[in-house]
């Protein structure tokens, strides 16, 4: 599984273990490269003393030390060893410690010491320094220099045991084992606790948002308390979810509203259905039900179809076109089906729109918009009531006012004028709307950029107003 | 058995209005809260059916005015509310039964009938008086074994009788459990229905069931003191 906590730990782990090798390798390197120094330079120390001792008269080099001196050289218990050699490569002289062994010889050798690991003798490890050097003059006469022509160089070597040093580098190597071994149980141990306890912000957030659900949208991850790194990432979730639950309350509201909206027109055509072929009747009441089976399926129908097109505008996907409107136009074209009604209630209606007056948007649901306002004051308009019109220009580029009497509404119904399926009636007896309409213009009229509100004034009289603040309007002229 | 219809719906009320009117059922329809309220102050109804959403006044301000009132008739809801908040406060405020739209016409009519059968302390629907069987679901009625061929409105009757047997019951009681409004009162439609239920549950008078105690009314039972 791909794991955040997997990956860290992992790489931690193999980050700790490279950087406690190195580091143990890295000290070890350094403290027996210091061993050794101290070593080389005991036995360097050692040689240089050999050397000092050595003389050199008419051609002849003799050794000017007694054994005793220097009993590290002797048989016995011996620890060193030296042997020099002539120029030639012929044996001058060697410790009694060799016992008859050769040092290797190196015939080459320069001024300056150089060092090697050899086996001694007794079959100990051991180690040399080789140099080549003049010896000095005689006793009598040290800082005398050999005559021209009769200096004669000689190579000396040096052997030590090793063993000491050997065991130290040996207990040092053991000491950063152990040492390193413990390291890396104590961080294999607490490089994951250190991890969990890192990474405990984020199991709290998984824990959180595993139990979200359809249900508990409404939840919101905390962000106190929460590490800098993780609060943008609840911030966005938080907005995530918000946006969600906003999403799935509409969607349930819709599914609500319809299923209760649906709800009655089903129980009818049940009903009917069922006692109709219960009880079958003559072709006449037959041809009635039929009818009345009609008027229903188109009462479903314009239910179902306001909730769609109501859904797919307060989603943002309607269709949208803009073109060139003559608003009086219009208007006139929607009232001639709204006239007759307007009649038949005596209602006093009057214009205030200019015959020029042009708007730019689009034609279907800006058609729809006025088409429901219009209807709206037509039908809750009461008898002998006033309807009035009007078109102007103001602080907004362009607003359409429709306003009519009332006489059944109160100012604390007005908020709910443009809610879906919201009617004054609840029993919602009539059949001729489907409490959509308002709900209708305001989602066309949010599309378009436009805003719809509604008044009621203390005479009153219900004023429904249409804004644009940024459509254009050519004329304005007062018919 | 009448019953009283309170839905705002017109085509329900004539859909579901026919359909009980030829189960049977004397009915008043109407589609107003507050004459629904009257209705049910006024008359006394074998069960109401009672839709939440009414213009004038709501279903369930009507239920609890009649619970008020100590007016014990059967109510069922019927209604597009369908949570179960609704159902709680129906049945909370004394509804006796709640069926949500859309709903089977079957199943309305086998509710009705329960709530009938409860209205009388009833609960076998099977009703045995003597060699009479009255079979209240199946609405069939048997008498020695042999079917008796009832219409609704006789059923109905004989139902009646039956859910209030060794009762003395009014002739005004029958009408008003049995005819609607728009039946002429006056007439002697009681006395002929009668008359037409004892020829077909009684062909020889042998062993009459039905016995009319003059100036009272009439008693459904085997053998009467």
């Amino acid at each position: 599984m791909n794991s955040i906590r997997r990956r860290l730990t992992v790489g931690l782990l193999t980050g700790f273990c490279v950087l406690w090798a190195s580091a143990g390798a890295g000290l070890y390197l350094n403290l027996r490269a210091g061993l050794l120094a101290e070593f080389d330079a005991t036995l360097l120390a050692r040689a240089q003393a050999l050397s000092a001792l050595t003389r050199q008269e008419k051609g002849n080099v003799e050794l000017d030390f007694p054994g005793e001196l220097i009993p590290g050289f002797e048989r016995g218990r011996p620890v060193d060893y030296f042997q020099m050699w002539r120029a030639d490569g012929t044996t001058l002289e060697q410790s009694p410690s060799l016992e008859g062994n050769q040092l290797s010889y190196q015939a080459g050798v320069a001024e300056t010491p150089r060092y090697s690991d050899l086996t001694l003798p007794d079959g100990l490890p051991g180690r040399s320094v080789s140099l080549r050097f003049i010896p000095q003059g005689s006793e009598e006469a040290p800082d005398v220099p050999p005559a021209q022509g009769a200096e004669t160089s000689v190579v000396l070597a040096v052997a030590l045991h090793r063993t000491g040093l050997d065991h130290r580098l040996n207990l040092l190597v053991t000491t950063l084992l152990v040492v390193g071994g413990l390291l890396a149980v104590a961080t294999g141990f607490g490089v994951p606790a250190v991890v969990r306890r890192g990474l405990s912000p984020l199991d709290g957030l998984a824990e959180q948002a595993a139990t979200i659900d359809v249900a508990s949208l409404q939840l919101r991850f905390p962000t106190a308390d929460l590490p800098a790194e993780l609060l943008p990432i609840c911030g966005r979730l938080n907005e995530l979810l918000a946006r969600l639950q906003a999403s799935f309350e509409r969607e349930r509201q819709f599914s609500a509203d319809l299923a209760h909206e649906l709800r009655t027109p089903i129980a009818e055509l049940r009903s009917l259905a069922e006692v109709a072929l219960k009880w079958p009747e003559e072709p006449a009441a037959t041809t009635r039900a039929l009818q009345e089976t009609l008027e229903i399926a188109l009462q479903m129908d314009s239910i179902v179809t306001g909730l769609l097109t109501l859904a797919r505008c307060e989603a943002g996907l309607q269709q949208r076109s803009c073109a060139s409107i003559r608003v009086a136009a219009l208007l006139e074209e929607i009232w001639e089906a709204l006239a007759d009604p307007a009649r038949r209630k005596q209602l006093a209606v009057s214009w205030d729109v200019a015959e020029d007056a042009w708007v730019e948007t689009d034609p279907a649901m800006f058609r729809s918009i006025l088409t429901n306002l219009l209807a709206n004051a037509v039908e809750y308009s009461p008898e002998g009531g006033s309807i009035h019109v009007r078109f102007e220009t103001g602080d907004a580029p362009w607003q359409i006012t429709v306003s009519n009497t009332v006489d059944n509404i109160t100012p604390a119904e007005v908020p709910h004028l443009f809610e879906r399926f919201w009617r004054r009636d609840p029993a919602r007896s009539s059949c001729i709307h489907n409490g959509l309409g308002l709900a209708l213009t305001r989602a066309f009229a949010a599309s378009l950029g436009l805003e719809v509100n509604a008044q009621l004034t203390a005479s009153n009289t219900l004023t429904l107003t249409v804004r644009a603040e940024s459509a254009s309007v050519r004329s304005t002229s007062s018919r | 058995m009448r019953l009283l219809f309170v839905e705002d719906s017109k085509r329900l009320q004539d859909s579901v209005g026919r359909g009980l009117r030829k189960a049977g059922y004397a009915l008043d329809v109407t589609g107003d809260g507050n004459e629904g309220l009257w209705f049910a102050e006024s008359n006394s109804y074998d069960t109401i059916i009672l839709d939440l959403m009414l213009p004038g006044l709501d279903g369930l301000t009507v239920l609890r005015r009649l619970r008020e009132q100590e007016n014990n008739a059967p109510v069922l809801i019927l209604t597009a509310k369908d949570t179960v908040e609704d159902r709680v406060r129906g049945l909370g405020l004394g509804a006796d039964d709640y069926l949500i739209k859309p709903f089977a016409f079957e199943e309305l009519l086998a509710r009705i009938q329960a709530l009938c059968r409860r209205r009388y302390a009833r609960k076998n629907a099977l009703v045995v008086i003597g060699d009479l069987e009255i079979d209240t679901v199946a609405r069939t009625v048997k008498q020695a074994g042999r079917n008796v061929d009832l219409t609704p409105r006789e059923f109905m009757l004989l139902e009646y009788l039956a859910a209030r047997r060794g009762e003395v019951i009014s002739r005004s009681e029958i009408e008003a459990h049995i005819y609607s409004d728009s039946v002429d009162l006056i007439s002697n439609v009681v006395d002929s229905a009668i008359c037409s239920l004892r020829r077909k549950i009684c062909p020889g008078n042998a062993r009459p069931l039905i016995h009319t105690r003059r100036g009272m009314g009439y008693i459904l039972e085997i053998d009467p003191r």
